[in-house]
């Protein structure tokens, strides 16, 4: 029987608002799925672009990019910065031929919780039913 | 302020008039220009100072060894400017390297040409170049696309330069017989004083430069299409660099790439042996070196929305990979993203070093 | 004591040697005597060839360890995986001789790990320069599985550092060795010349009474051959090369792409002082340069860059030639350093990778040696020798 597809979804997260985001819908004790590996970052904007393209190509099913909301950053602009690399990024993936979808930036606060659970629940749908990421089996990249 | 001086000699040899005008009269500390180096139909960029070596001057002739925007970004403060002889897209490179600090432009006075492309390295290199020479300056002088010249260059639109000083028209003039100069700045109309030409009533932009910019913009569709439909997906990406041998080359003769050292040659792209063995149990097997499609990706992400087409990589490259036109077309995407064109002009920032509060809805809300 | 057993593997004419080799191969990995293969290995576009470690036997059916081409020295491969150290896998890598020898003066300047690699070579006929072969791939192929099939060994389509390469077979520094049948014989000897090499032939059931004389002769035979070639195709490059108008001459066309040290085995260095900061010069300095002699050559040191190399890696050359299949404007780099690697090896009697237990000779010294060096500056001075 095959197994059925857990999606990993490789999860960079802002210390300052989407990881505490994410430990506030821990603590409340939201549900939300297992498939999300959160790694903390100081500021979403310290995501190099090749740090996504790395996960992608190392068969992360989804990366998502978590970081304050426009105006919220903690060091003032990162998240504008952290958006037009993502927006580079996309169109990059785009032009290529590379599904774009299985990168999300997403904008959620410390008191965002459940907004956190939603979209991990949400991306996580999405991922499932786009399956498994096709360059876990590629020998070639 | 544009104005228009003619001479009554080819476009070539005015030119070169009008650079030993400079030298002699001690208006600038050299020129840098494309010469033949005498060894078997060889060139490179010098720096000239003796006007006697001008004799060897190849200013116009279609032959890119380098991206001289690379040579460019060497020189700091002089105390007299240098006179340059490049191409729009070298120009614009240069305008892209001084943003980010690797240059400045007050050294130079910049003189480009209305380009008809260049030959690709198995022409001017390993090919009979002086033969193709009078078909290649009919074409010019037709404004239509020469065949033999760089994939990139047949689809390039941006042919007239951005930000020159001085602009020798060539499309669309019989080269032979005629030299025009066009002065776009008070530099230039200054260091230019005295030069023996003709003023004249009219104006660059010519029906020749009209109908060369549509056939190049078609030439470009079909390009872009084609490039498409090579590279699509994560597929067409392992087919099309499959073949990669991982020199880098691409990225050591980009004028954009001027990082002295890329990450990917870092040590951050150094294994320890278990990180490889890991994925040798998910896969089965590993391509070593490792990386080669990251590369390219990485590359692509991090300097494409400044890419000016200039072919360069495609000509290095020891695999054959059109990789100019993969990055062409995807460069002109993401620029879009921001209205951005590259070498446009001095004053326009590289997209990735500013932003905007309000732009890109679509990236990120939810 | 090195300890050399033989067995012989054996061939049918028509399948050729591709096939038996990669079953033995596979048979190494499914009774567990190596963890992983090394080996080059058909691109899916079908256009060309890359390293990959294999695990999994049944992806050693696209594997293929007489490529026609040699597009990254496998040395390079090496060194991505053990760079940082010694991993925890026995691993086979199946490799040319030149790549071999690359992999052991990698080894001595640290940049590869050699404790848990076996190192296999192969007889080799020589690869097709890339540009050739990227032609038409499909058509290439064929063209050197025949030349493999007819033994037709020394052909004039390889590339040129190979038709004149004397050390095309075993060496002292494999641990296994797969020679190939020179003469009418169908058979593929294997010989494992050191302890590790002996674990691959234990236990394996081959034909054990093989003599190697017929296929020492034969490798000697083109040995010799090769031998004339090479003292007179040296000759031919050292009139192209002579003198600063000759050096000049024969790198006119450089672009200063710095392909030919990206695609160099032995040129490690993670940045080379040709392209760092420190070889940048400041602009006062460039101008009075050219006004002093009245015109410069840009990019600036192209010339310098070469003969830099030469003293720099020339010791450590395996002549594998990579850097002429990377150069954009086709200037036969690798003829050049090959006849330099050959004087300055001979100097102080090395052979690059030919011994593991030969210290690299930039790492020691001896009271008394080189005495050409000494009398050739008293010459210079005047003084009689």
């Amino acid at each position: 029987m095959k197994e059925p597809f857990h999606p990993k979804i490789v999860s960079f997260l802002c210390k300052w608002c989407t990881y505490s985001g994410a430990d506030l819908a821990g603590t409340s004790r939201m549900q939300y799925p297992p498939s999300i590996l959160p790694i903390r970052v100081m500021c979403s904007s310290r995501v190099n672009p090749v740090f996504v393209i790395k996960s992608y190509l190392s068969g992360s099913d989804g990366v998502l990019i978590g970081g304050c909301h426009p105006g919220d950053c903690h060091y003032q602009s990162g998240n504008y910065h952290t958006r037009r690399r993502i927006a580079i990024l996309k169109k990059v993936f785009d032009s290529i031929g590379l599904e774009t979808e299985r990168v999300r930036l997403s904008w959620i606060s410390a008191s965002e919780g459940s907004k956190f659970a939603r979209i991990s629940e949400e991306f996580t749908g999405k991922i499932e039913s786009m399956g498994e990421n096709p360059t876990k089996k590629k020998v070639f990249l | 302020m544009d104005y228009l001086l003619r001479v009554e000699k080819s476009a070539e040899h005015g030119l070169i008039d009008f650079l030993k005008f400079l030298l002699e009269n001690d208006r600038i500390g050299g020129v840098f220009t494309l010469r033949k180096t005498g060894a078997d139909g060889a060139f490179d960029y010098g720096l000239i100072h003796d006007t006697a070596l001008l004799e060897d001057a190849i200013p116009l002739h279609p032959f890119m060894p380098v991206n001289a925007a690379q040579d460019l970004s060497h020189f700091a403060s002089m105390k007299k400017p240098i006179a340059v002889v490049i191409r729009p897209c070298e120009l614009r490179a240069f305008i892209e390297l001084v943003k980010r600090s690797q240059g400045s432009m007050d050294h130079f006075l910049m003189i480009s040409y209305t380009c008809g492309g260049v030959f690709p390295f198995d022409v001017a290199v390993s090919g009979e170049p002086e033969k193709e020479l009078p078909d290649y300056w009919e074409s010019v002088a037709r404004g239509q696309i020469f065949p033999k010249t760089r994939e990139t260059c047949r689809a390039c639109e941006h042919f007239v330069p951005m930000n020159a000083d001085v602009t020798v028209s060539l499309i669309g003039e019989t080269v032979n017989e005629v030299c025009i100069f066009c002065i776009h700045t008070e530099k230039a109309m200054h260091l230019a004083e005295g030069f023996e030409s003709k003023r004249i009533e009219a104006e660059l932009e010519s029906p020749a430069i009209e109908t060369l910019r549509r056939e190049r913009q078609e030439e470009k569709k079909k390009l872009f299409e084609n490039t498409v439909i090579r590279v699509n997906g994560l597929d067409g990406m392992i087919d099309m660099f499959g073949k990669c041998i991982g020199c880098h080359g691409c990225s050591r003769v980009c004028p954009i790439c001027h990082c002295i050292l890329c990450d990917f040659e870092s040590h951050l792209f150094d294994y320890e042996p278990s990180m490889i063995e890991d994925e040798l149990y998910r896969k089965g097997g590993v391509r070593l070196p490792t990386d080669t499609v990251l590369y390219h990706i990485g590359r692509l992400n991090h300097m494409s929305f400044s890419c000016v087409g200039c072919g360069m990589c495609t000509e290095v490259c020891p695999a054959g990979i059109p990789v100019a036109a993969i990055f062409m077309r995807t460069g002109e995407e993401t620029a879009q993203l921001f209205d951005y064109l590259p070498g446009r002009d001095v004053e326009e920032e590289v997209p990735v070093t500013v932003y905007k509060e309000e732009e890109l809805s679509t990236i990120g809300e939810d | 004591m090195k300890t050399t057993t033989a067995k012989s593997l054996r061939v049918s004419k028509k399948e050729g040697v591709r096939k038996p080799i990669l079953a033995f191969l596979k048979s190494l990995l499914t009774d567990a005597v190596f963890d992983a293969i090394l080996i080059p290995m058909q691109v899916p576009a079908g256009d060309s060839y890359a390293w990959v470690l294999v695990k999994d036997p049944s992806l050693l059916d696209q594997a293929n360890p007489l490529a026609p081409i040699m597009p990254v020295q496998g040395a390079k491969a090496l060194k991505s995986l053990t760079r940082k150290g010694e991993g925890n896998l026995k691993i086979a890598a199946v490799m040319r001789p030149c790549e071999v020898r690359a992999s052991v003066e990698l080894a001595k300047l640290n940049q590869i790990h050699l404790e848990s690699i076996t190192l296999m070579s192969v007889d080799c006929p020589g690869v097709l320069p890339v540009a050739d072969y990227f032609e038409n791939p499909g058509e290439s192929e064929k063209r050197f599985n025949a030349m493999l099939s007819e033994n037709r060994w020394g052909n004039g389509s390889m590339k040129s550092v190979c038709q004149i390469c004397e050390q095309f077979s075993i060496l002292p520094s494999s641990d296994f060795h797969f020679g190939l049948m020179t003469g009418s014989e169908s058979s593929v000897v294997l010989i494992s010349s050191s302890p590790k090499g002996q674990r691959v032939l234990k236990d394996r059931s081959l034909d054990g009474s093989v003599s190697l004389s017929d296929w020492e002769n034969g490798i000697e035979s083109i040995r010799q051959e090769r031998k004339k070639e090479r003292t007179k195709r040296f000759r031919e490059v050292q009139s192209m090369v002579e003198g600063f108008d000759g050096l000049l001459k024969t790198f006119a066309r450089c672009i200063g792409c710095h392909n030919c040290q990206s695609a160099c085995p032995i040129c490690y260095c993670r940045h080379c002082y040709f392209g760092s900061e420190a070889s940048k010069l400041d602009s006062d300095f460039i101008l009075k340069k050219a006004e002093q002699r009245g015109g410069l050559s840009f990019p600036l040191d192209r010339r310098m860059f070469h003969v830099g190399r030469m003293s720099h890696m020339s010791l450590s050359c395996v002549a594998c030639g990579l850097c002429s299949d990377a150069c954009p404007v086709s200037i036969p780099v690798a003829d050049v350093f090959s006849f330099v690697a050959d004087q300055t090896q001979r100097t102080f009697d090395y052979k690059a990778g030919e011994k593991r237990e030969e210290p690299l000779p930039i790492r020691q010294y001896r009271l008394e040696e080189i005495k050409g060096v000494e009398e050739w500056v008293k010459d210079a001075e005047g003084v009689e020798s």
